[in-house]
């Protein structure tokens, strides 16, 4: 369960987001959406302690995230898989490699490692690949290894930040189906997009931002 | 009901945990520089360099000073005796002085016993025995008492002149004295010369050092943002910084190897010359060691350094 209690955060005399109240629900999925500046990015942020608000609360199952510091951060962010427009893939190494950083991270045994990296490529479609040069791979494969570094150390949630944003239509619905299928395993997914014409085919809560405040989809 | 889970096992997953996290730190981070031969051998090269130039000097020195150890010198006074002092007069002098309380010894050396001394030396016979008469007076050579203070040794000097028939004090540990305190100087500069050496390995160290961090700002990010906390993030940082350290210190211990093969023929050869039975000291265990020792302790912290002010600076933006 993911809870922003009027949450603010200002940059300057800017506000990104202002009083902001959100829920989401634990195993749910939900689409975060708005246009350019509404927020959608200062939400995920916040909410892998990558920002800090200026005012508010941030609660995950219950308890107050803004508080922590050092290596409660560290380990914070390790109950998330997180995925970004632009991968941010490590092209100085393998696909294995890169799947296997959150594992590496975790202290996982080399063997162990191998057995999880190789699943997590075979559910995005990449098994072949794990040998491959990330740069050789085309806009789609790079995303689908991103989403394979997300999910590899099974977190509790997992968050996209315009995950289709460079895809074609039938590369993101494609990208789209992997989410869900993480979501009916018990993964919470909130997957900030604008691609409205995608995730208004797909039956899941959509939650619209404006000037830093929610208009549309609030449940709670 | 949860099992209460058992505090050994915890602790021995967390002890094999840090152990393969290490590990696997350490290898990559020696791939990396394997990837870049040159590079890395230039940095092992500066590190090297830097810390065997002083190596070197120190060994110098500690060399000369083992020689200086060597020389006999118990404080001995030289007492030339005026030309109109004979014999007789020479063995009376030396009986008064035998009964003073400051001195220990007094040896007689009559004047024609210093000529053959001084021909069978110097080799000068033929010049020696072209001289009418011989040049040399008759010599006291006063020990004084062991103990004796500089103070002391002095108010002795200041009586012994004092004597009619004396015309000449000398003192023959004087050259000893004053190369001991010119070695000082020597070892004062060599410490001063290796601090900045140091100085400027550790310079020269944090740029690289630094520039390795800029290049992986990236992939500290990305770990960063999935959960790896920040010793993670530094941990490869700092095995660079430990592999230049060991790669500069085993390079510099061979260096200052190098060094003392190519001085030691020449050094044994004087020492010969002078009827020396010193040779040249090697380095031994203990100066490579010190030397990897510095190196990699210079090099760790110089890294851990580049991490704590670059790593800090991009942890805030």
């Amino acid at each position: 369960m993911i809870e922003f209690d009027r949450v603010s955060r200002r940059y300057g005399d800017q506000y990104a987001l202002r009083n902001l109240n959100l829920a989401i629900d634990q195993g749910e999925m939900a689409f975060l959406t708005g246009h350019s500046g509404a927020g959608k990015s200062t939400v995920l942020k916040l909410l892998l302690l990558l920002d800090r608000p200026s005012g508010g609360e941030i609660r995950v199952n219950g308890d107050r995230i803004t508080g922590l510091g050092g290596g409660a951060v560290a380990r914070y962010r390790r109950r998330f898989g997180a995925v970004f427009q632009d991968h941010r893939l490590l092209f100085d190494r393998s696909v294995h490699d890169n799947v296997a950083l959150p594992l590496e991270i975790a202290g996982f045994s080399p063997r162990d490692i191998t057995r999880r990296v190789r699943a997590a490529l075979d559910k995005v479609g990449l098994l072949g690949s794990e040998r491959a040069d990330p740069a050789s791979l085309s806009g789609g494969e790079q995303q689908r290894v991103g989403i394979a570094r997300a999910v590899v150390a099974r977190p509790e949630f997992l968050i996209a930040d315009e995950p289709t944003g460079n895809l074609d239509p039938q590369l993101s619905s494609e990208i789209m189906s992997l989410f869900e299928a993480f979501n009916q395993v018990g993964v919470t997914v909130l997957i900030a997009t604008h691609d409205m014409p995608l995730i208004c085919r797909l039956r899941h809560r959509i939650i619209t931002l404006s000037s830093g405040s929610v208009v549309a989809g609030d449940a709670t | 009901m949860r099992a209460p889970s058992l505090p050994t096992t915890n602790l021995l997953r967390g002890w094999s945990m840090w152990q393969t996290q290490h590990q696997a730190a350490a290898v990559s981070s020696w791939k990396k520089l394997k990837a870049r031969p040159l590079a890395t051998f230039l940095t092992w090269l500066l590190v090297a360099l830097s810390l065997g130039l002083p190596a070197s000097l120190l060994l110098t020195l500690n060399n000369l000073s083992a020689v200086t150890a060597h020389f006999e010198r118990p404080p001995q006074f030289s007492l030339l005796l005026t030309e109109a002092t004979d014999l007789k007069g020479a063995t009376q002098l030396k009986q008064t002085l035998e009964g003073w309380p400051g001195v220990a010894s007094v040896e007689l050396i009559p004047r024609d016993e210093a000529l053959t001394q001084f021909s069978a030396l110097t080799g000068l016979d033929a010049l020696l025995d072209s001289l009418s008469r011989n040049p040399l007076p008759h010599t006291l050579l006063v020990a004084p008492r062991n103990a004796a203070s500089d103070a002391e040794s002095a108010l002795l000097v200041q009586r012994l002149e004092g004597i009619e028939d004396v015309a000449r004090v000398v003192l023959d540990t004087l050259w000893i004295t004053r190369l001991e305190e010119g070695l000082r100087v020597a070892s004062r500069w060599v410490l001063a010369l290796g601090a900045m050496m140091l100085l400027a390995t550790v310079l020269a160290l944090g740029n690289t050092l630094r520039l390795t961090v800029i290049a992986r700002e990236e992939e500290i990010l990305v770990v960063r943002l999935i959960g790896g906390s920040m010793a993670y993030a530094w941990r490869p940082f700092l095995y660079t910084g430990l592999w230049y350290g060991l790669g500069g210190g085993v390079l510099g211990a061979m260096i200052l190897w190098l060094f003392c093969g190519w001085l030691v023929g020449p050094v044994n050869a004087l020492f010969v010359l002078y009827e020396s039975q010193q040779r040249l000291q090697w380095p031994g265990m203990h100066y490579p060691l010190a030397l990897l020792g510095v190196a990699v302790f210079l090099s760790w912290s110089t890294s851990w350094l580049a991490c704590e002010r670059h790593l800090r600076h991009l942890e805030r933006h």
